[in-house]
């Protein structure tokens, strides 16, 4: 032990070096690990978190109470998991080949920096723009086409809207990703397909793909942890946190989002909060465990 | 990914630029474009005649210009000079705080002999697999810290990310050699001096990278502001955002427009151009500073991606 902290008092710089990034997560990451208990909480604001009276599993049989609502949040946030990384992963891998076979550089230099520019504007700000188009009467959309639809009261068409929004925000981002790894095969493995007689799509089947596979990896195992959490400001702010649309919109985030405004359902939500942390990391410790065992050298840790 | 394993760059395959090429470039040109449109259209509706706006819609190529939102924003959006001065404030000193105690951090666990580098690392590791979650963090940042309607909020919470740190600690394990920094030892400079003279320095590429990260990021904070943020001297620019949602009269308190200036905008604020000229000053600065720091951002979001 004193031969420890000898080792230590010897690295003291190093210690206070790396102190403050250790205390901003203790702080701001860990505490809040910790105010989970909430879930076997009765929570009172006055009372405060720690101070508040345990309850065991009665927030949870809420959750089961309730389930239709608990049911449709859930299942919302994982369609739209499955859709926008099957959606994104599909068009970021197809524009970042496309880019990589493209003869113009300096062109497709120009289009990458337009494509990225999504991702640095905040969903407050797309909120306007998307309303732009979809606005009953001045919109781009119903002007284009001469119809009246309200898309705000119609859960049925967001689906299709946010996935388009999402789309666009972040596929130029994610594409950078792949094209980095394109740029990095060494040009020799063209040319020997080339020799062999491999045409352009053969080229493409059997050596880019493949060297994108392990980055294709890391990527969703990152998004699995993921999983139960969305992009909050694309289902709270573009949809404008409409009641209507819930049927179709709302996800676990939201809904918490909603519930912390309201100061409703406290209970409830712990149950949620607390569903939706430990199936996040499960997961994740799963699909690394699984990729570890396929191919080790992809798995995150 | 140590350096010398890259391939040295071999000039590309020479490509036939037949007619395959020209269609390929029209396809992602088409892209580009549908992409970039929803950013054409802010803009030309923040320049639009707000008479044209009601009557017509929202349009592209507008036919009548105007400056009535912008004018009306600017001269009497006082609260907009407030945001604009909060938000740089939260970006700049959150960032430049970031930056510095995460390179510290990353510089550490670079050092083989610290004992304590591997449960740091996996002290950093940790949060990005497991969180309390909003509803804990919100409860606790608000009874056991008391940080509501308190601009630390807005500043702590982002300042540091595992992503951050990993990016900063693979960019010094394979872009700043051992040898500098031991030598700098040898020559007697202590821990400190090493570090702020000799690898702080060296590491400004991957500063540049993180930093553009890191100062998108507070710019675009909002909910952060939705939760904690209720005075008015507080409120950042995405929440004026989120209240001109509810009505542009939080922008421009009417009280303050003199009556001869609602006369000129015959007698109503423009709603909608004002709007659009307030979403073009916020989105603007990023725009502005983006192509500036591109190079040093693609190449940090590589080096994220290999795991170090």
């Amino acid at each position: 032990m004193k031969k420890q902290l000898q080792l230590l008092w010897g690295h003291r710089a190093q210690v206070i070096m790396a102190m403050p990034v250790f205390l901003i997560f203790l702080f701001f990451s860990y505490v809040p690990m910790a105010g989970l208990v909430l879930a076997f909480k009765d929570f009172d604001y006055k009372l405060g978190l720690w101070q508040s009276p345990w309850n065991g599993l009665a927030n949870f049989k809420f959750l089961l109470a309730s389930k239709q609502t608990f049911l449709q949040m859930t299942l919302n946030t994982v369609m739209y998991y499955l859709i926008f990384t099957a959606a994104g992963m599909l068009l970021e891998i197809a524009i970042a080949i496309a880019m990589d076979q493209l003869a113009f550089k300096r062109l497709g230099k120009v289009m990458q920096s337009v494509l990225i520019v999504p991702i640095f504007i905040s969903y407050t700000a797309v909120q306007f723009i998307v309303y732009a188009f979809l606005s009953s009467n001045t919109g781009i959309i119903n002007n284009l086409f001469g119809s009246s639809t309200r898309w705000y009261m119609e859960a049925k068409y967001w689906p299709v809207i946010l996935t388009v929004v999402k789309l666009w925000n972040g596929t130029g981002y994610g594409a950078v990703l792949y094209m980095s790894v394109l740029a990095g095969i060494d040009q020799q493995m063209y040319e020997a397909a080339q020799i062999d007689g491999a045409n352009k799509w053969q080229q493409i089947r059997h050596v880019t793909l493949p060297s994108l596979l392990p980055m294709m990896t890391v990527m969703l195992l990152l998004s699995v942890g993921s999983i139960m959490h969305s992009d909050t400001g694309l289902f709270y702010q573009v949809t404008r946190n409409s009641g209507t649309l819930y049927s179709t919109t709302q996800v676990i985030d939201s809904y918490i989002l909603n519930a912390i405004f309201h100061n409703s359902n406290f209970g409830f939500t712990a149950a949620a909060t607390f569903f939706q942390s430990v199936v996040g990391t499960i997961l994740i410790l799963l699909s690394n465990a699984a990729v570890r065992k396929i191919h080790p050298e992809n798995a995150l840790f | 990914m140590h350096r010398q394993n890259i391939p040295a760059a071999r000039p590309r395959l020479k490509r036939k630029s037949g007619s395959g090429q020209f269609i390929l470039a029209t396809i992602l040109l088409l892209v580009t474009v549908l992409c970039a449109l929803p950013i054409e259209l802010v803009f030309a509706a923040a320049f639009s005649d707000e008479e044209m706006l009601t009557s017509q819609g929202f349009m592209f190529f507008p036919s009548r210009f105007s400056l009535d939102g912008f004018n009306a924003v600017l001269r009497y959006g006082k609260q907009l000079f407030i945001s604009y001065g909060v938000t740089i404030f939260v970006t700049v000193s959150g960032t430049v705080l970031g930056l510095i105690i995460m390179a510290m951090f990353a510089h550490t666990l670079t050092a083989k002999s610290f004992p304590l580098r591997h449960f740091l690392t996996i002290w950093a590791m940790i949060p990005m697999l497991f969180s309390g979650g909003q509803l804990s963090t919100y409860i606790i940042y608000t009874s056991m810290y008391n940080l509501r309607d308190n601009l630390l909020v807005l500043i702590l919470p982002l300042c540091v990310s595992t992503m951050n740190i990993i990016i900063l600690r693979t960019y010094i394990h394979t872009s700043i050699p051992k040898e500098l920094t031991d030598s700098a030892r040898i020559d007697g400079a202590g821990e400190y001096r090493t570090f702020f003279q000799i690898v702080l320095p060296l590491m400004k590429p991957s500063l540049a990278a993180v930093g553009f990260m890191m100062a998108t990021a507070y710019w675009n904070d909002w909910q952060n502001a939705l939760l904690f943020i209720t005075s008015n001297n507080k409120k950042p620019l995405q929440l004026l955002l989120i209240n001109i949602q509810k009505s542009i009269e939080t922008l421009l308190s009417t009280r303050n427009i003199p009556s001869s200036a609602l006369v000129a905008m015959q007698g109503s604020i423009p709603q909608y151009s004002a709007t659009m000229a307030t979403v073009v000053m916020v989105i603007g600065p990023i725009m502005i500073v983006y192509p500036f720091f591109q190079k040093y951002f693609i190449k940090g979001l590589t080096i994220g991606s290999v795991k170090g």
